[in-house]
């Protein structure tokens, strides 16, 4: 049993550290609190105390700050082995007290691998302070935790951690204590996670105790924790920082039984063993649940992602198709590269190529085909970077109504504009579809497919021809559409028609078109992909809810 | 001091109207809560001083209330918690409607000894398990003038005052004492290292200049430093003032990151872009270009030489063909085509660029806020351009001249008939050997080859002439149809962009005023920052 409940347990482990619970919903710190401690306790408790079933019994002494816990501990070794004092809060180190031959149980990583130990010396931050010490029975050893309630952040953290990977609890809360609320949200996760659990009620004053402990076993009762004995402690005047035997005696005596008592401790030790396998289904399913929630959330946030940027996209389409990129000036260069009324004298030889070289050197201008493919690049640009913008603009103020959303872009730069590398990206794209086309063009020709006047305009000729192609060609007469969009005079009107009516090149333009039109989404697809980086970096992978069903189910099979 | 007050509340009154859906919604309902708050509260006059006693659960705060009172009015119990609802003792007349403004029910009116204007109230605990007690202690720590936190030895470092009160209360250091309880159960020695310990924290949450009371409820010791502090407090009648004033500091403070900065304003260049962008898109180059060759097309036609001037009709008129009217009176709408995605494209981004190099130097949310204004007229672009190119007046007339040369031209082209004619009958009636008609003769030119050859002369020559004419008066007018659709254009830009950014930048402008106004120290709002960032407060 226990290697493959180990195994399935470290599956656990893992799979709930790889769960994201970032999104800022409402039950998400809780949610994260929940997976952190069902992780830490794979680690800290359930690994080693099913590897070796017959170590001592670890009894973690926790409580509020002020509580006396230290006060306690030292107490019941008899000597100051955790400093106490006025100054809150005083325990920072964890200290822990065992019988000199169990020591060698605590020296290695079996528990608690991530604190350090020492031996000696005063206790530092971060480490486990070791106190061998014959006072105490062996087969039991008292660890002084710092308190669950103080101002030190990192103190919570560690209590937290060493209550999670104790056998029992020895929980110290006083007579002015006992009402607060934070050591009962610890109380009801021992509850909850079927951890030992024995209360000392501390300081209290001779004539409130009956009182006090009547209303405290009341509040026991209706949390569920009846079963936890109840150890009072009177408010007395410390004997060389110790408590007087007195006063001592309900708890010295309680753990005096427990010590001479092996089948109790085996006992206890496997009551909160199987308290603690127990309550994992429940504790994994609340983080299925919160995991569940952030996936719905996240898919709510990429829809308004989504359909901004899916509409940018049409948009582009759109004015590609509409013709409108043509008007105007590219089509005035077009007419001025092809010629007007004669093609074919003004492209069939390479003649005006070398005159439209020798023009631009002498004048500076650039040669008329660049100057299309400029053209060409401004429009085709601007319609992108418009639809860019306004699609980051609607998806950061979509985000923006939505609280995970809002909380999402206050972690990283304004998102409500197109990225910075755009521009660039575009440019590019845009040159690359525009030498993808020649490189069409040009196998094309070698295949003599095209028509002797297409092929009469030359590689660059006909290659800015088929660009021009792909902003008319809605499947229609397109020789017309050119006019129109063009809105020339009937001026080559048969020519244009002959041109963009020919099949070969609707069906190179075709091709140009789905090109130009991928890279389009591609380009959008990097943009939005700045708000899919910060939602994947937040919400937990899809496949998360299946992985931590299958390792709940494996540690049941387990178990 | 009052009076200042009040020009500091009036002064976030005015921002948190500006800032309404413009910042978060929080930070408004914050500055409206702060001044509905104050207007209530100075309502009730600032003769009457309120002091809450707060703390944890178990610290004493009913044995504190009942000492200062100097009677069993609370209950005092070890069962915890033991207060579940606030109670009041009023030392002098006139507290009730305080505290019915305060919803506090149980109250209680006390006598003199120095304390007279106290209102103290006992509140709950804020970190049982029973959680509505929080609720009610959040109510009126907001409410009252002066807080007492009661803390004693066990709790005086707990997270829950820290965290929950303390730290996010650190601008009302001014409205807040701290009272270590209990001190009966320490030793001097422990009580010293306390006091310094308490201070060290209270200093960690940016609470140093908070008076640190050492008392014992129980055996009264240090009782009289409290009531002292009390009593100044409460003879000094400034408390809710003060507290008020931490209020708006806090309000203040909370809306100081979004006035950081100042803007430059719209750039010229920026505008012309934009006015480029926008005159591309309603076509102005076309229309201008139509102006000019209907100038010259009406003109040819009105002054053209007769004979050929007829041509020109096979040619349509330019503006006729844009269904553009002559007049400033739209006519329907102009065949002049929409603007193109390109177009429409480039008017967006150029508003786009006005907007974030206006709000350059500004603080989140401006830059965002600024760019919806100038984006929020987008739809509207294509049909306001339309309308304001067909409002537009383009200066086509007809100049006076062409009709004086029009009866010139048709002067001259009968003298041409008559002079053809005759020289026809003539040529006739030399034909039918009639006889040898005198033809007279002027300078020895016979006058039907004068009619004939110097009208036709003369009408070329003065439609040549008429040309050069029009061709220089089309240029000028092209280029007053194109000021006139400049402004019109203009007007446009200034509606759908301009107007709504310089609103903006003016909101922005005057909510930093009001920020800075409703500050402290009445200056710049940058000064809270200012202070943190220098360590002070």
């Amino acid at each position: 049993m226990s290697a493959d409940l180990a195994d399935a347990l470290r599956r656990l482990r893992d799979d709930l550290a790889a769960v994201r619970l970032d999104l800022d919903l409402p039950g998400a710190p809780e949610a994260r609190r929940v997976r952190d401690d069902l992780a830490a306790q794979v680690d800290d408790y359930l690994l080693p105390r099913l590897r070796q079933m017959d170590a001592p019994v670890l009894m973690v002494v926790g409580g509020s700050t002020g509580a006396g816990k230290s006060t306690l501990v030292n107490s019941l070794v008899g000597s100051v082995i955790s400093p106490a004092g006025v100054l809150r809060p005083t325990t920072r180190a964890p200290v822990l007290a065992c019988h000199p031959d169990d020591v060698r149980w605590f020296e290695g990583d079996r528990i608690l691998p991530g604190l350090a130990r020492a031996t000696g010396g005063t206790p530092t931050r971060g480490t486990l302070q070791l106190v061998p010490t014959p006072s105490l029975p062996s087969g039991l050893a008292l660890l002084d935790s710092p308190d669950i309630d103080s101002v030190l952040v990192e103190n919570r953290a560690l209590a937290n951690q060493l209550l999670a990977a104790a056998d029992a609890w020895l929980f110290v809360t006083t007579a002015a204590r006992y009402a607060d609320a934070v050591p009962w949200e610890f109380l009801r996760a021992a509850r909850d996670r079927g951890t030992a659990l024995s209360i000392v009620l501390n300081r209290v004053p001779e004539d409130a105790g009956r009182e006090v402990t009547a209303h405290l076993f009341e509040m026991l009762r209706e949390q569920g924790l009846a079963e936890a004995d109840l150890l009072v402690v009177a408010e007395t005047r410390l004997e060389g920082g110790l408590l007087p035997a007195r006063a001592l005696e309900p708890v010295q005596r309680w753990l005096d039984a427990l010590a001479a008592d092996a089948h109790a401790r085996a006992a206890l030790v496997r009551r909160t063993l199987s308290g603690a396998l127990a309550s994992l289904p429940a504790r994994v399913l609340a983080v299925e649940r919160a995991a569940a929630e952030q996936l719905a959330a996240a898919a709510d946030l990429r829809v308004e992602i989504d359909a901004p940027y899916m509409a940018a996209q049409r948009e582009v389409e759109t004015a590609l198709r509409s013709g409108s990129l043509l008007r105007g000036e590219v089509l005035a260069r077009w007419h001025e590269m092809v010629g007007t009324g004669d093609i074919m004298r003004a492209l069939e030889t390479r003649v005006g190529w070398v005159r439209d070289r020798l023009r631009s050197l002498v004048t500076g201008k650039p040669a008329a085909d660049e100057e299309l493919r400029a053209a060409v690049e401004n429009r085709i640009e601007a319609v992108i970077r418009a639809a860019a913008e306004r699609a980051a603009e609607r998806a950061a103020r979509a985000w923006r109504e939505r609280v995970p959303g809002k909380a999402l872009l206050a972690r990283a730069a304004p998102l409500d504009r197109a990225s910075v590398e755009l521009d660039k990206a575009m440019t590019e794209e845009v040159r690359a579809w525009q030498g993808f086309v020649l490189e069409l063009v040009r196998s094309e020709g070698a295949s003599k497919r095209t028509t002797a006047r297409l092929a009469s305009l030359g590689v660059n000729g006909a290659g800015l021809t088929v660009m021009m192609a792909v902003f008319v060609h809605t499947g229609g007469l397109t020789g017309t559409e050119v006019v129109v969009a063009g809105g020339t005079s009937a001026l080559g009107q048969k020519v244009l028609e002959a041109i963009f009516g020919d099949q070969a090149v609707r069906t190179l333009a075709s091709r140009a078109r789905e090109d130009l039109l991928a890279r389009v989404a591609r380009l959008l697809r990097e943009d939005a992909a700045r708000f899919d980086t910060l939602l994947d970096a937040a919400a937990p992978e899809a496949d998360s809810l299946a992985r931590l069903h299958a390792a709940a189910d494996a540690i049941k099979r387990a178990a | 001091m009052s009076q200042r007050l009040d020009q500091r509340l009036a002064a976030l009154a005015e921002a948190a109207q500006l800032a309404d859906g413009r910042l978060d919604a929080e930070l408004v309902q914050q500055a409206q809560a702060v001044t509905a708050k104050a207007g209530a509260r100075l309502g009730l006059g600032v003769e009457m001083t309120v002091v809450g006693l707060a703390g944890p659960t178990g610290v004493g705060k009913s044995l504190l209330f009942n000492a200062l009172a100097g009677a069993e009015l609370a209950s005092v119990g070890r069962r915890r918690p033991t207060t579940s609802v606030a109670q009041a003792a009023a030392w002098g007349d006139g507290a009730d409607p305080l505290l019915d403004w305060l919803e506090v029910g149980r109250r209680q009116r006390l006598d003199g000894d120095g304390l007279s204007g106290l209102v103290l109230l006992d509140l709950p605990d804020f970190d049982s398990v029973a959680s509505a007690h929080r609720l009610e202690v959040d109510r009126l720590v907001a409410l009252a003038d002066l807080v007492v936190w009661v803390v004693e030895p066990q709790k005086y470092a707990d997270a829950a005052l820290h965290e929950r009160y303390l730290r996010p209360l650190a601008s009302h250091a001014a409205a807040m004492a701290v009272v270590l309880n209990q001190a009966d159960l320490l030793s001097p020695t422990e009580i010293r290292a306390w006091k310094d310990d308490a201070e060290r924290l209270l200093g960690e949450d940016g609470l140093r200049d908070v008076p640190l009371i050492v008392v014992s409820a129980r055996t009264g010791e240090g009782l009289d430093d409290l009531r002292r502090l009390l009593a100044e407090r409460v003879a000094a009648r400034g408390a809710a003032v003060a507290r008020l004033g931490a209020d708006v500091d806090a309000a203040v403070a909370a809306l100081a990151p979004a006035c950081e900065g100042r803007a430059g304003g719209v750039r010229d260049d920026d505008g012309k872009r934009l006015l480029a962008a926008l005159e591309d898109a309603a076509g102005v180059p076309r229309v201008v270009q139509a102006v000019g060759a209907a100038h010259r097309r009406r003109g040819a036609l009105a002054t053209g030489w007769p004979f050929i001037r007829w041509v020109r009709r096979l040619r349509p008129d330019p503006l006729r063909r844009l269904r553009l009217p002559d007049r400033g009176e739209p006519a329907g709408r102009s065949s002049l085509p929409p603007p193109t995605h390109v177009q429409r494209a480039q008017v967006a981004t150029a508003a786009r660029g006005l907007a974030d190099r206006a709000a350059d130097g500004l603080s989140e949310p401006w830059p965002r806020l600024l760019r919806a204004a100038a984006t929020a007229g987008d739809d509207r672009v294509a049909d306001r351009l339309e309308r304001a190119v067909a409002g537009a007046d383009l200066h086509v007339s007809r100049p006076r001249w062409w009709s004086g040369v029009a009866w010139l031209q048709r002067l001259l082209a009968a003298a041409v008939v008559l002079g053809m004619l005759w020289l026809l009958a003539l040529a006739l009636l030399d034909y039918l050997r009639v006889g040898d008609t005198p033809v007279p003769e002027v300078r020895s030119v016979p006058v039907p080859t004068g009619l004939l050859v110097g009208g036709a002369a003369t009408g070329i020559m003065l439609a040549i002439l008429a040309r050069l004419v029009n061709g220089l008066s089309a240029h000028r007018r092209s280029r007053a149809a194109a000021r006139s659709l400049r402004r019109s254009v203009e007007e446009v830009a200034q509606e759908l962009v301009l107007a709504p950014v310089e609103e903006e930048l003016d909101a922005q402008a005057r909510l930093t005023a009001a920020v800075a106004a409703a500050a402290a120290d009445g200056r710049a709002s940058r000064i809270p920052h200012l202070r943190r960032a220098l360590g002070f407060a």
